[in-house]
């Protein structure tokens, strides 16, 4: 029983560090554009393939650093890509309504799916995690991948990475006030749209990263872009617009949802999440973290 | 103001000849590209049915998914355990199917969200059914109910066979003919016209006294019912019901329709189901340049022609009309400065 249990809170801690590491760009563009970016599954997916490419081209047995150069290549190749979607797609979606930027991004999520077919084919194409990672460890009985503790490792400095980033530095206090009032901010004379520009970057670089990092365990299909998609949007959604410790207690709550919903009716993986989004999503619609909405 | 009866007969007589188009299809193409028309037909009715909520009333579904896959699943269901029961009722059944889905989560999340909250909710609602279907044995699982047959009608002085697919064909574009009528009607007719108003401004149409949230579920309802229909309608011509037709991909199909041909316009679905097929048979050996022609389409649609092709045809129709008025008022000052 105990040994189910750490089991199975470890299984919920995986799947909530995973779905952290896709989830927070997303809620930082959520935050501060307030554009629900759907494009995020596919730029996580060429993360994903990005590295895979800079993995194939040092060959097998891989050490750990050239998993993170693969890290650092999809970060930089999505970073440009977020560079150049700031530039001619969501500088433009400003007036644009909601529903129709909802729709755009969907569009840029077509693109990466249909580009990621043209470069890399249709094959299901997979790594294995750097041998360092390769192993695993017990902690009292439960089974611990030394990989899944990476994942989760990585996303609780992600979300301290981000949070000292926000809180404590120059740049997150200027993204904090123009995500407040980009009026008030720009008659202030700060250059408003290069703040936009940096978020909106630095989002996709996340997103990068994560593909990167989250590859092992996946294999690498087209499809891939729209599977974490849905979790992320639920983590978003249910922490609260754009609220970084939202989507990250959000992602902890969710993910014990999952894992010990799956435990108990393990014929139906993936349906509890989606249940508790729905009813969170209906006793509180802006979320844990969120303040109530007055329209 | 265009009188509503001259609107109507020139509706009537656009469905006529889309009608008349798609009924040639048998005499010219092969079997492959009627399988691909009776789709499109099928998807310029399920196109219309979601722009029904987003240009009638102004809710955004990305989870339209669940009521085809209702009313493929629901017809499937009938006519492989109660094989008596009369096609059409069956048909009525299976949308039906997707009417009740409509209801229960209309309910429940029109209460509760709006915007993009609403978009996912019903995106999140209809991932949930397709991991329901994959899941459940009755449903086939991963499989699919398969071997549907195709019908064959009693009516009173005879019958009527459908079991080949050209015949199963007609069938189709005459029945997505009338639905697109009916809808056109239900459109313009004062109930759609409250809609409208409701999408306008909602807060205006809630004081002049309009039961908002009655209304959109309403709206809510009757398009989960039309999409049910084309799902219930598609079974027997592919013969199958698979838990693909419940993905979200599926969902966003009606989107892009919309978008392309022009959400602005009642027959906006329709061209873009069109050109969509069209798009996707253009370009089938080749993976994914559909994907990106047909996102880059839509980022244009968005960025840079919002009102989708037909609204392009409109503001160019209008900017041409809108030049050779501006000429005679020009030659008009011009004249009336010369009396002076």
């Amino acid at each position: 029983m105990m040994y189910d249990i750490g089991l199975t809170v470890f299984n919920g801690l995986a799947w909530a560090m995973a779905t952290f590491l896709v989830a927070a760009g997303l809620t930082l563009i959520f935050g501060i554009l307030h554009i629900l970016n759907f494009a995020h599954g596919g730029f996580f997916m060429i993360g994903a393939y990005v590295s895979y490419t800079v993995m194939l081209a040092f060959g097998a047995g891989l050490p750990l650093w050239v998993f993170m150069i693969g890290a650092m290549a999809a970060a930089v190749v999505v970073g440009l890509l977020g560079w150049a979607v700031d530039m001619f797609v969501f500088r433009r979606l400003r007036d644009v309504e909601d529903a129709y930027s909802l729709i755009a991004t969907y569009a840029l999520l077509l693109v990466c799916g249909g580009a990621v077919q043209l470069i890399w084919g249709l094959n299901y194409l997979s790594v294995m995690p750097p041998p360092s990672l390769n192993s695993v460890v017990f902690i009292g009985d439960v089974f611990m991948p030394t990989y899944t503790i990476f994942v989760i490792l990585s996303g609780v400095v992600a979300y301290i990475g981000l949070e000292l980033l926000i809180n404590r530095t120059q740049i997150g206090q200027l993204i904090r006030v123009v995500a407040v009032d980009p009026w008030m901010a720009r008659l202030l004379g700060l250059n408003v749209t290069r703040i936009y520009l940096v978020t909106v970057i630095f989002s996709f670089a996340m997103a990068g990263v994560a593909g990167a990092l989250l590859m092992p365990n996946q294999s690498l299909s087209p499809e891939l872009g729209g599977i974490f998609l849905l979790q992320a949007f639920g983590v978003v959604i249910v922490g609260g617009m754009g609220s970084i410790r939202g989507a990250f207690l959000a992602a902890l709550l969710l993910g014990m949802i999952e894992s010990f919903g799956t435990y108990l009716f393990p014929q139906y993986p993936g349906i509890f999440f989606l249940l508790a989004l729905a009813v969170i999503l209906l006793v509180k619609p802006s979320g844990i973290m969120g303040k109530e909405q007055t329209a | 103001m265009i009188d509503y009866r001259v609107r109507f007969r020139t509706n009537l007589v656009i469905a006529a000849c889309g009608l008349a188009a798609f009924a040639v299809v048998p005499f010219v193409a092969n079997s492959g590209l009627l399988f691909l028309a009776g789709l499109v037909a099928i998807n310029i009715v399920f196109g219309l049915s979601w722009n029904f909520l987003f240009s009638g009333v102004g809710l955004l579904s990305f989870g339209h998914a669940m009521f085809f896959a209702g009313g493929a699943y629901g017809m499937a269901l009938i006519t492989r355990h109660v094989p008596e029961m009369p096609f059409l009722l069956a048909l009525v059944l299976g949308a039906a199917c997707g009417g009740l889905i409509a209801l229960v989560f209309g309910v429940v999340a029109l209460r509760r969200a709006s915007g993009v909250y609403f978009a996912v909710l019903t995106l999140a609602f209809s991932e949930l059914i397709h991991i329901l279907i994959t899941k459940t044995t009755f449903l086939g699982r991963n499989d699919g109910l398969t071997g549907i047959p195709r019908p064959v009608i009693e009516l009173g002085f005879g019958t009527l066979n459908l079991t080949s697919a050209t015949a199963y064909y007609y069938f189709i574009i005459i029945a997505m003919t009338l639905v697109a009528v009916m809808m056109w009607c239900f459109q313009n007719a004062p109930a759609g016209r409250l809609l409208q108003a409701i999408r306008q401004d909602q807060m205006r149409t809630a004081f002049l006294g309009t039961p908002i949230q009655g209304w959109q579920l309403t709206a809510f309802v009757i398009s989960g019912t039309v999409a049910a229909f084309c799902g219930a309608v598609m079974v027997p011509f592919t013969q199958i019901a698979s838990p693909e037709i419940a993905y979200w991909t599926v969902s966003t199909q009606p989107i892009l329709f919309t978008l392309l041909g022009g959400a602005g316009h009642f027959w906006g679905p329709a061209v873009g189901a069109i050109l969509f097929g069209a798009i996707d048979y253009g370009t089938r050996t080749m993976h994914g340049l559909s994907e990106i022609t047909v996102g880059v389409l839509l980022l244009a649609v968005v960025l840079i022609i919002p009102g989708g092709l037909l609204g392009l045809l409109k503001r160019r129709r209008a900017a041409a009309s809108k030049s050779t008025r501006a000429e005679t008022a020009g030659e008009r000052t011009s004249e009336t400065e010369a009396g002076k």
